[in-house]
């Protein structure tokens, strides 16, 4: 538990190492909380007003 | 003194550097409080969770306002100050090799005006002269005590900031041409934030003194509420700082990465501490007397905000993505799979972090106009606070008590150990979906924050809460029993776990990043433009509330 190695390269470069596709889509998500939390807050406001 | 230092460190450098002795006692003491104070904070909490449901009834000597008073104070404004105090001074002395005699002193001072102002400020709420909340607006007016106690903590938070101001310049006078090392440009961050935005409220509290002594008979509402959400609202960006300090440097080494882009954090830092102040006033939409440009220039401030946080977020995903690539993770998030679930230094702060996306989402919400007249003054913005600083930020806490705790101790954290925070933490999840979750929806029936009768005579729309209120009992149920946990688990590291070493997990950066720019040191140019930003903001609307002031206020008791 104490001892976290820091990973060097162990295995050969994979080709899709490098890939930030996952961080795109998890981006995406945060915007995706975002717009649907505002739309929907908003929405109750036009109901109400 | 100084020169003596810098003498045991040429002599000796192993045993100076990492958190010596003599400092981590300083950090252990803080700590201390810390979770004393959030064992008494947490309990009120459910004390007033349970009294919402209409479960208990409180007895005569106490009333529901003293209690939620002591809650917001104790766990807003003591738990986090004492914690992030204790953290920030264990990291400046690691990163700098050792706190100077007299910054150690410093921070001893502060410990203590710190008590002592926590004393009289909680003694004036046992006693049922405070009840004024933890936001304390005029006209409420407490016993001037209680001012005078905020007087003291506000003074222990200034040792604080002297102390690293002090410590930091001793540091870059001995290190010319080089950059802070990261942990301490963290920490001086965070206390130019603590000093700037405690002017604000020190100002209002030295002006409610002698009004709540009677030597003044009114004072100026409006202005007091300016002052304190120019404080309240920089604070947040202080637990905000504080927690993504942890992200940024700890967790990536956790999980056996690296950190992401050494610049990209100190740039973070330094918009944070430039753009942060002149927010205030979107705690302030409803209020009157503030023009509605000076309203948007603040809204637009406080989204600005989200520019970093939007940063911080693509480079933990990077960081997190590259290191779970890096173990074998395969496909489009398969790296989610390889990150250490099971590790609760990981855990806590990866919750935390997750949670953020929706306390983020909320506080956009919450700063729109129009959105704001749905939630304002409702159990909404009571649910956005426990999910952001009751998670993002407190989950963050616990998190790096796992290591931070041991390695101050000279003590192991155990696999026994380890299991009973991943619990706690999820425990603690659970809990603040509940409640926080029933909180956000029955704000938007109309539940109204901060009162403890709820039932209208039995109102239709007020029935339609009961069972959202029923919740935050059940909720509120599960975040005590995460309390206790806590604090076992927090002593037990400190006096009990078996002896030994403990690493302070400090990532490195990626092999290929090119050096710091040297520019990202100047201080005294972001504290230029802080003020510079503070005074567009504050200058014309507190000129104008107090050249157009209505008649003052005398000082009232409610309760
Ligand atoms: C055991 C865990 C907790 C429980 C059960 C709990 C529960 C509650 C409840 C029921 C309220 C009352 C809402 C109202 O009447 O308006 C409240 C208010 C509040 N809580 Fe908590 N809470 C907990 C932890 C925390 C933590 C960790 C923090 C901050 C670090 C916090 C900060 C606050 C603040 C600032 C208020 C508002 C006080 C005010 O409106 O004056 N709470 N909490
Ligand atoms: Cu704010």
């Amino acid at each position: 538990m104490e001892t976290t190695k820091t990973l060097k390269t162990e295995k050969p470069e994979k080709y899709d190492e490098k890939s930030l596709k996952g961080t795109i889509v998890s981006v995406g998500f945060v915007a995706a909380v975002i717009v649907v939390m505002w739309v929907a807050v908003f929405w109750i406001y036009m109901e109400r007003v | 003194m100084e020169q003596s230092l810098r003498e045991t460190i040429h002599e000796n450098p192993k045993k100076i550097l990492g958190v010596n002795s003599q400092d981590a006692k300083v950090s252990l003491s803080y700590l201390t409080v810390a979770f004393v104070s959030l064992l008494i904070g947490g309990i009120l909490g459910l004390v007033q969770g349970l009294e919402r449901a209409g479960l208990i009834q409180l007895p005569s000597w106490l009333n529901y306002y003293q209690v939620l008073t002591a809650h917001g104070l104790l766990l807003l404004v003591v738990f986090t100050a004492t914690f992030s105090i204790g953290y920030l001074y264990a990291n400046l002395s690691h990163a700098l090799g050792g706190l100077l005699p007299k910054v150690r002193k410093l921070a001893w001072t502060g410990f203590v005006l710190m008590i002592i102002g926590v004393a009289m400020v909680v003694t004036m709420i046992v006693l049922n002269e405070a009840s004024v909340l933890y936001t304390f607006y005029p006209p409420l007016a407490a016993h001037p005590i209680f001012y005078i106690g905020l007087v003291f903590v506000v003074l222990g938070i200034w040792a604080c900031c002297f102390g690293v101001f002090i410590n930091y310049r001793h540091w870059r006078k001995n290190h010319p041409g080089e950059v802070t090392p990261i942990l301490a440009f963290f920490t001086m961050g965070v206390f130019v934030l603590w000093f700037f935005a405690s002017l604000g409220v020190t100002i209002e509290v030295f002006t409610l003194i002698p009004w709540s002594m009677g030597l003044v008979e009114t004072t100026n509402v409006m202005v007091a509420r300016t002052l304190f959400w120019w404080f309240g609202h920089t604070l947040v960006n202080i637990w905000y700082l504080v927690a993504i300090s942890a992200w940024y440097v700890f967790v990536p080494r956790i999980i056996g990465g690296r950190h992401f882009s050494d610049k990209l954090i100190r740039l973070v830092v330094i918009l944070v501490v430039i753009l942060n102040i002149p927010g205030g006033f979107h705690h302030q939409i409803i209020d009157p007397a503030i023009s509605q440009s000076i309203k948007f220039l603040h809204v637009f401030m406080s989204l600005s905000i989200a520019v970093p946080s939007l940063m911080t977020a693509f480079a933990m995903f990077v960081v997190f993505e590259r290191t779970g690539r890096r173990l074998g993770g395969k496909g489009l998030l398969g790296w989610l799979k390889k990150l250490p679930w099971g590790d609760v230094r990981f855990l806590a702060p990866m919750i935390a972090m997750i949670s953020f996306i929706f306390g983020g989402a909320g506080g956009i919400v919450n700063t729109s106009n129009q959105l704001n007249q749905v939630i304002h003054n409702t159990m909404w913005v009571v649910g956005h606070f426990h999910i952001t600083v009751g998670v993002s930020v407190v989950l963050t806490f616990f998190g790096i008590c796992y290591w931070l705790i041991p390695h101050l101790s000279k003590r192991k954290l155990t696999p026994k150990m380890n299991k009973i925070g991943i619990i706690q933490t999820l425990i603690w999840t659970v809990g603040m979906i509940i409640m926080s979750g029933s909180m956000h929806i029955v704000g938007l029936l109309g539940d109204p924050r901060r009162t403890s009768d709820t039932t209208y005579g039995g109102h239709e729309a007020a029935a339609s809460w009961v069972p959202f209120e029923m919740l935050f009992a059940v909720g509120a149920t599960l975040l005590l029993i995460g309390v206790i946990i806590q604090v076992y688990a927090v002593f037990n590291m400190m006096f009990f776990a078996p002896k030994g070493n403990t690493e302070y997990p400090v990532a490195e950066p990626e092999d290929d990043e090119t050096p710091t720019p040297m520019w990202t040191e100047r201080w005294g140019l972001w504290i230029v433009l802080l003020l510079m930003v503070v005074a567009m903001a504050y200058v014309v609307p507190i000129v104008d509330m107090l050249l157009n002031a209505p008649p003052g206020s005398p000082p009232i008791r409610t309760w």
